[in-house]
């Protein structure tokens, strides 16, 4: 057997090879746990998108439209931001491992803690209103993000489907009927007969308001039930009153 | 140069301390860890001794260079072996080595074969230990890694997981799986101790 640990000391005072400086595994070290701690914020961004796209969108109207539970909710989640929170998920659990003591841990259990805390901070963001004025904010200015998440919008104009919404612009007119301008900003002549009034609202121009019946023809639905707009829906209130 | 008995009565930990402002005491680092980690690296690369020897200096440079990370709540036994645990696996992955028989003392696949099988005593034929040690080598690294650490090396769960960088939970299963699948191995070859 050849002399390995005589070579070895030659061979370091030969090259003069170091030991890599304290400072640089001390970093080393801080710059794993802050991309653990900058993907766990992300996650909780991502989370708070979540539940403020869901929390939007009226989970009731299925049946109303013909369509089962299940469909509507592969249609509708935000699959988007389910990525990314399972994307930010994923950097902080390959972060979290190869901390000093990472590895100790399980699997399922930096997961389930990782997901934690970015729900419980997602909620936190959602409730400050944080995820709404995000939302407004990537509808406005990212091109075509509102082809990759399945909004109020899209659930609500589908006049051939019995769903349309919008903001009235005029009443008083024969037989409860009255004038509505939709989001695409189509004039409606609204029949609301026998309309049933939800949310304790009272026709009035300038209202907002979803409503569920049946196209008579291009310009003419037959409303059955209306809703006002709620808390959370606030970009729709502003392209409402262009 | 440092003397072998200037060593001695000090742990790893505060030669690895002394090591840091002399270069010197890490021969004594080396020569403790020499034989144990080569038998080690041969046993889990299955490789000829040369090339063993060369990835055993890369591991004693390895492990010099990056000294400041070792942290002292860690046994340096289990960093250092963590760190030729890795170097091999890299090695023998970049260059496609020719398994050789590597020789193990009959005590090693004694401790393997009694855990295994769940038996007080083995005691087998010469040929039937080169037969056996050909079914180890022929498992998965990964089992064959932890029957090496435990029954060979007398490294516990806690140091096991230490060395290989895996939960407690995993080790044990791992070690259950590695003795399950040397078990069928032994019962289709209908060797009995």
């Amino acid at each position: 057997m050849k002399n390995i640990s005589n070579e070895v000391l030659k061979k370091i005072k030969d090259n003069n090879i170091k030991p890599k400086p304290r400072w640089y595994f001390i970093t080393k070290n801080y710059f794993i746990w802050l991309i653990f701690g900058i993907s766990i914020i992300l996650g909780s961004f991502a989370f708070s998108m979540i539940l403020f796209i869901i929390k939007q969108l009226d989970w009731d109207i299925y049946h109303y439209i013909g369509e089962s539970f299940l469909k509507t909710v592969f249609i509708s989640l935000p699959y988007l931001w389910l990525i990314f929170l399972i994307l930010f998920i994923g950097v902080a659990y390959y972060n979290f491992i190869h901390t000093k003591r990472g590895y100790r841990f399980k699997f399922i259990s930096i997961l389930l803690i990782s997901l934690i805390i970015s729900v419980t901070l997602g909620t936190v963001l959602y409730s400050n209103g944080l995820s709404e004025n995000l939302g407004n904010i990537f509808f406005e200015k990212i091109p075509y993000y509102n082809r990759l998440v399945y909004t109020c919008e899209k659930q609500w104009m589908r006049p051939e489907r019995g769903l349309l919404a919008g903001t009235i612009i005029e009443i008083g007119l024969p037989e409860n009927s009255f004038i509505l301008r939709d989001l695409d900003n189509n004039r409606w002549k609204i029949e609301a007969s026998k309309v049933i009034w939800k949310g304790k609202i009272t026709p009035a121009t300038g209202l907002k308001i979803k409503l569920i019946g049946k196209l008579i023809n291009d310009n003419n639905f037959k409303a059955m039930e209306i809703r006002p707009w709620q808390q959370g829906q606030r970009r729709f209130i502003m392209e409402g009153n262009r | 140069m440092i003397t072998g008995s200037e060593c001695i009565n000090k742990t790893d930990e505060q030669i690895v301390a002394l090591t840091l402002k002399n270069q010197d005491y890490y021969l004594c680092l080396m020569k403790r860890y020499e034989v144990k980690l080569l038998n080690y690296i041969l046993k889990i690369s299955n490789t000829s001794r040369e090339d063993a020897e060369d990835v055993l200096q890369e591991v004693f440079v390895k492990a010099y260079q990056n000294l400041n990370d070792f942290d002292l709540n860690f046994k340096f036994s289990n960093w250092i072996y963590s760190i030729a645990h890795n170097t091999t696996i890299s090695a023998f992955r970049k260059k496609k080595v020719r398994p050789q028989t590597v020789s193990w003392e009959d005590k090693d696949l004694d401790n393997i074969l009694k855990s295994t099988l769940d038996v007080e005593n083995a005691s087998l034929q010469k040929l039937t230990y080169k037969h056996i040690l050909k079914m180890i080598n022929q498992l998965p690294l990964k089992y064959k890694d932890v029957l090496i650490l435990k029954f060979v090396e007398g490294k516990d769960y806690q140091e096991i997981s230490d060395i290989l960088h895996k939960p407690m939970g995993t080790v044990a299963t791992l070690i259950n799986r590695a003795k399950k699948s040397l078990k069928q191995e032994l019962e289709k070859e209908d060797i009995k101790l």
